[in-house]
């Protein structure tokens, strides 16, 4: 009745090149997804008002629980929380350097174009997730989208209200000038680009979504009276930064960054994370 | 309609018994504007001590928590200045600016800077349990819209405390450094959080006028033995060693009696004030922080009438 559809097995049963392959997908995008809530997390009892204080607690709690989601699949192959991040050298981290770079004080608009240039990002990927041919990924996404719709909600409500008048579309075009060149490391390509998409582990690839991103996000943006380095017909005009981060190359903030959450673990000695919650295979 | 005079007022007064229709004197207003005002002051005050340690806390779930942890006291602070805007005394944004420029009070807890992980089930579960001892009794304060944001916040409390306890039974069961670090924080907050309730009832200047009135229902010395009722057997379960000093005394009928001057009673009047050094920094460097984004309050008053914002981003749930 059907053609037969070649899907991938459970964890242990996928071949070696599929289990990389498999990982390389999954590394950046939990990594991705828990720098990114670690840098909002800042935020909190710092943001404007104390509405946007809640909503941005609320978007980062969600990055965090994607995070787990996703780290959780990573430890299918037999790795710990431990060897993932708390004892996880720089270089282990394959997050896009867009995630990893610092607030400067009081910048909210740079929390809000990084937000927005992601999420636009992340839908796009969760959407090509959807037919994923591995099933543990498959049974996840879902769960993501729906957050990921508020996400964008509330990017977008705030890109308007702050280009609405003109010191604010100021202080929204500099940190699109700064951020525009570190979110295409959200779209570089691993060695593993080929394989993932041919197993169908993501059904499109980076280079399709980044033109389907660029459809969206710069006559938005260019909507709002920005100026944006790049055109919807896919034609970018500024270079990928040297540190990339889905290669393991990271900026000089990311050391420092990680130095700084893994303080009390490793003053503590603890070798083995706290765990809390009901594990996601359970829930 | 006429002002309620005081003695009315003082007769009537019982649980939740005033709200915004009732037309009541200045004199009760502002009590009460104090006392909420103090109450959410110290809710985002006890926040910005604790935001550092979801960035510290180490592994995934003590981060969610931690974070969820710092939201919800964020959203007590929102919800505690509603209540006391409602009085008309007071706008939100004039008790911000209060809290930022060093006129606004919170809790002596919140006046102390705290730097490691394993300091914090100190406030956590000893300074939050503490405070909840006082705020389940203002459920039955006479202003309504304070009594109803304590239903909520005594709610989410009690995950808080929980939270608190699982750290330190996790310091209290773990390595031997782990307990000895977590002996020493206990020692060196320990009298503060005696403190908490501040000194006995007749030496507290408001507490006459606002018990009369039914804002408070119980008194510093009352709220003080039911913590340590409660919190006493619960720090020895724990493994934790009281110090020498502060002594406290138990007395024949299960009472115990802190000795007041084995603590620094000076202090406190300094912290009351603002006084006191690391609470003025943390005051001070939360006004830095909340003036670099002045530029998107700013921003926001510009659009619209400021009164339609309907689409004002808003939290989630």
């Amino acid at each position: 009745m059907s053609t037969e559809t070649t899907g991938l097995g459970t964890p242990e049963s996928l071949t070696d090149a599929e289990r990389e392959a498999v990982e390389a997908e999954l590394r950046p995008l939990a990594d991705g997804e828990f720098v990114l809530a670690e840098r909002y997390t800042e935020w909190q009892v710092q943001a404007p008002t104390l509405e946007s204080d809640l909503a941005i607690s609320n978007i980062a709690q969600d990055e965090l629980g994607h995070a787990r989601l996703w780290y959780d699949l990573l430890e299918d192959f037999g790795y710990t929380e431990a060897d993932l991040i708390w004892e996880a050298s720089p270089g282990e981290f394959r997050h896009p350097t867009l995630v990893e770079l610092p607030f400067a004080e009081g910048d909210w608009a740079d929390a809000i174009v990084r937000g927005y240039l992601y999420d636009a990002y992340e839908s796009r990927h969760l959407h090509a997730l959807e037919g994923t041919s591995y099933p543990r990924i498959a049974d996840r996404v879902g769960k993501v989208l729906a957050e990921e719709d508020y996400h964008t909600q509330h990017a977008r409500n705030w890109l308007s209200r702050l280009c609405d008048d003109e010191p604010g579309r100021e202080r929204v075009q500099n940190a699109l000038d700064r951020l525009f060149p570190y979110a295409l490391t959200l779209f570089a390509e691993t060695e593993h680009e080929d394989a993932i998409v041919e197993m169908r582990i993501r059904t499109e690839s980076l280079a399709a979504m980044r033109g389907e991103w660029l459809e969206v996000v710069v006559p938005r943006l260019e909507s709002l009276g920005l100026s944006v380095p790049a055109s919807e017909d896919g034609e970018v005009l500024v270079d990928l930064p040297d540190q990339v981060g889905k290669d393991g190359s990271h900026t000089e903030h990311w050391p420092e960054l990680l130095e700084e959450f893994t303080r009390t673990y490793r003053k503590l000695e603890l070798g083995e994370p706290p765990r809390l919650l009901e594990d996601p295979n359970e829930a | 309609m006429v002002t309620m005079d005081i003695d009315t007022l003082t007769e009537r007064a019982g649980p939740r018994q005033f709200g915004p229709k009732d037309d009541l004197p200045e004199e009760y207003r502002k009590a009460a504007t104090r006392m909420i005002q103090f109450h959410a002051n110290s809710e985002i005050m006890g926040a910005y001590l604790e935001r550092p340690f979801i960035r510290q806390a180490p592994s995934l779930d003590r981060k969610l928590a931690f974070s969820a942890k710092v939201q919800d006291e964020i959203g007590h602070g929102q919800l505690l200045y509603r209540a006391a805007e409602s009085l008309g005394i007071k706008t939100r944004e004039q008790m911000l600016d209060e809290l930022a420029n060093g006129e606004g009070k919170f809790l002596n807890c919140f006046h102390y800077p705290m730097t490691e992980w394993w300091e914090t089930p100190m406030i956590g579960f000893f300074v939050d349990g503490a405070a909840m001892r006082r705020q389940a009794t203002l459920k039955k304060t006479s202003w309504e819209p304070y009594a109803h944001a304590m239903d909520k916040i005594c709610f989410e409390e009690g995950f808080h405390i929980k939270h608190g306890e699982s750290i330190l039974r996790e310091l209290a069961t773990g390595s031997r450094k782990e307990q000895k670090l977590v002996q020493e924080a206990f020692e060196e907050w320990w009298p503060r959080i005696l403190q908490f309730f501040g000194p006995t009832d007749d030496q507290s200047t408001h507490h006459d006028f606002a018990s009369a009135v039914g804002l408070k229902t119980m008194g510093n010395d009352e709220l003080r033995q039911s913590f340590l009722n409660a919190y006493l057997p619960k720090a020895r379960k724990y493994g934790l060693e009281l110090p020498e000093y502060p002594r406290i005394n138990e007395g024949e009928n299960g009472r115990y009696e802190v000795v007041e001057d084995d603590l620094d009673w000076d202090e406190f009047w300094q912290i009351a004030k603002n006084d006191f050094e690391p609470g003025r920094q943390q005051i001070d460097s939360r006004r830095a922080a909340r003036e670099a984004v002045a530029w998107v309050r700013e921003s926001m008053e510009t659009l619209g009438s400021g009164s339609n914002n309907t689409d004002t981003p808003q939290a989630a749930d």
